[in-house]
């Protein structure tokens, strides 16, 4: 049976749903044409995601349940993966490009020996065709890249390049999927601790305060951090700032840091390398201060100021309400 | 213990633009060895003085990556195999992951194989998860940490999206590795002269047994359409004036 639709993977991060999933079920949906899209959901019998998902308007959810899921190995996953894959032979298959689906999908991709493109920008069907949008040499390069013969035709996408939408569906049909778990002998996941993660927070911020080697002295910093507060804010850096132990890497905006979509960011002493400034593409409002007034920064920029970020921050602390 | 490191050779720079006339990449043409593999040669290289193993360098590519391989052994790795030929060119990371791991089966008696976390050029990190699949070894990807027990086993330390994970694999196995995980060393003069004298072993389609359907450009599923450069973001830039606070007050009036 060839089933053109076009398949979700869920994440779970332990309870909760990745948004990226989220994401990629309003994006599957803008594009299918008249493909019914699926939600793939690997859940323990102590959780019900299907309601949540259900918002996001799949028209199936084709879950497999076990409590095994709750702490599986990537084999597992993809084995059981596979063994619904070949029973409904979905037209494609998108993944998040997290670390879990970075991982997960290419193991996956072997046993079923198809096309996966990684860490896609955008995706589109002509016809029956996945078209993938792939950046190369750290986003200086885009490539189109097709996989022409073989299906699924697999892609991780990239968190936050696009915006969940809820569009209750309530036609979701919740197929139970029939497979078998094989559990992996070799290998044991001993624990799994959640990080209190300021990636989280980050990535979902609406006021992002950014901080950047012209703005690295620990009044500057303590500043920002007031102003955050003040605006409900999480304050991000560029890469040298974490150097420095009060930052993290999860704190780090760019492609290798967090791509942030804010309503609002504030860039402060940041020049505005390309590797920082593919991380904020998607930011709705972007000022950006720099004692330098032919900073690259200015030209990502709707608002610009040429000064010291330290007496700007000052200022906003001041004037915000 | 035999560790085998797959490493692969990037542009030193991710400076790359099209040329407008002939569509063509232009990049700069010395290659490094890509910065996540180096992790995961000093990663070998420290287990190695622990178990008094062995390190061995594997890539797959072009004749020129011998320049990486040599770079790899002489911070300290024992000996490299390169897999080179024009029917292995024009692979995807599918067609990559396949002779790679036939390689390694050919070594023999390979108990790890590490893995940089990904490429900075290409950027996707699939090859490792490829490998370890086609090895039908566990896999520890995005490793921050490694051990090895008493028991021959491993203990890994992966970064996970929200989450740090602790697991136990038995050898065989895969990982692939941060940079969080340590910093390379440098090569020392005399590792550098000692590294023209070490194996390097080239081997083609010919020296392993490969399907030939799934080498090369035939045996990639995927395809580039298309290459072009990233769409300007088209943003048009108000400077505000004066002293920070008129500036404030000027910028808190538009929001
Ligand atoms: C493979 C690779 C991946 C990378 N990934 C990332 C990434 O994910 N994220 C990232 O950020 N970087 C990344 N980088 C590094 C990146 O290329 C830049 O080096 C980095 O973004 C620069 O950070 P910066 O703007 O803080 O520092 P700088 O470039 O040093 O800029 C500091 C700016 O502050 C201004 N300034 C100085 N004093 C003041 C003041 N008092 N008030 C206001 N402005 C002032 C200066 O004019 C200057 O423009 C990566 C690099 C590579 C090679």
């Amino acid at each position: 049976m060839t089933n053109e639709s076009i398949w979700v993977y869920i994440q779970l991060n332990q309870d909760k749903i990745e948004p990226t999933s989220l994401q990629l079920l309003t994006k599957a949906k803008q594009i299918a044409e008249d493909k019914p899209v699926w939600a793939i959901l690997l859940e323990p019998t102590t959780l019900t995601a299907e309601a949540t998902i259900q918002q996001y308007g799949p028209d199936n959810i084709l879950r497999l349940r076990d409590d095994r899921f709750a702490a599986a190995t990537d084999e597992e996953l993809a084995d059981a993966l596979e063994q619904v894959v070949t029973q409904y032979n979905p037209n494609s298959f998108l993944f998040p490009a997290t670390t879990a689906g970075r991982s997960l999908a290419p193991r996956l991709q072997a046993k079923l020996q198809t096309g996966l493109t990684a860490d896609c920008l955008d995706l589109a069907f002509d016809g029956d065709t996945l078209v993938q949008v792939k950046p190369t040499y750290g986003d200086n390069i885009m490539c189109d890249i097709i996989c022409p013969d073989r299906r699924p035709q697999m892609a991780t996408v990239r968190p936050n390049i696009f915006k969940a939408v809820r569009v209750p569906n309530s036609q979701t049909e919740v197929v139970s999927a029939t497979f078998t778990f094989h559990p992996e002998t070799t290998m044991t996941i001993l624990n799994t601790t959640r990080l209190i993660s300021q990636t989280a927070s980050l990535s979902d911020a609406q006021t992002v305060i950014a901080l950047g080697r012209g703005a690295n002295q620990p009044k500057t910093i303590e500043l920002a951090r007031q102003l955050a507060a003040k605006m409900g804010g999480v304050v991000g850096v560029t890469r040298p700032l974490t150097d420095d132990p009060q930052f993290t890497h999860d704190q780090q905006i760019g492609q290798s840091g967090q791509t942030v979509a804010p309503d609002l960011l504030i860039n402060l002493g940041i020049s505005g390398a390309v590797q920082y400034t593919v991380g904020i593409q998607n930011a709705n409002r972007i000022v950006s201060v720099n004692t330098d007034a032919t900073a690259p920064i200015f030209a990502d920029s709707d608002y610009g100021y040429v000064g010291d970020a330290t007496e700007f921050l000052e200022g906003l602390l001041a004037q915000v309400k | 213990m035999k560790i085998v490191v797959c490493i692969k050779q990037v542009p030193s720079t991710n400076d790359v633009k099209i040329d407008p006339q002939t569509h063509n990449l232009v990049r700069s043409a010395d290659g490094v060895i890509n910065p996540f593999d180096k992790n995961a040669i000093e990663a070998a290289l420290k287990l190695r003085d622990q178990t008094n193993g062995e390190v061995i360098l594997l890539s797959m590519g072009p004749e020129s990556y011998r320049e990486s391989l040599l770079e790899g052994l002489a911070m300290g790795a024992d000996s490299a195999y390169l897999l080179s030929s024009r029917a292995l060119g024009g692979a995807d990371t599918l067609a990559t992951g396949y002779p790679l791991s036939q390689a390694i089966q050919k070594i023999g008696d390979v108990e790890l194989v590490l893995f940089g976390r990904q490429s900075v050029d290409a950027d996707t990190g699939q090859v490792g998860p490829i490998v370890a699949e086609y090895l039908n070894v566990p896999q520890v990807t995005f490793a921050e940490a490694i051990d090895l027990t008493e028991d021959h086993h491993l203990i890994g330390k992966r970064r996970l999206d929200a989450a740090e994970q602790e697991v136990e694999v038995e050898l065989p196995a895969a990982v692939t590795v941060r940079s969080e995980m340590n910093q390379p060393r440098y090569a020392t003069p005399r590792q550098i002269q000692k590294s023209f004298e070490k194996p390097l072993t080239v081997w083609t389609e010919q020296d392993l047994d490969l399907d030939p359907e799934r080498i090369g450009l035939a045996g990639s599923p995927t395809q580039v359409t298309q290459v072009y450069a990233p769409a300007a973001a088209k943003k048009r830039v108000t400077m505000l004036t004066g002293t920070p606070e008129h500036a404030v007050q000027e910028l808190l009036q538009s929001l």
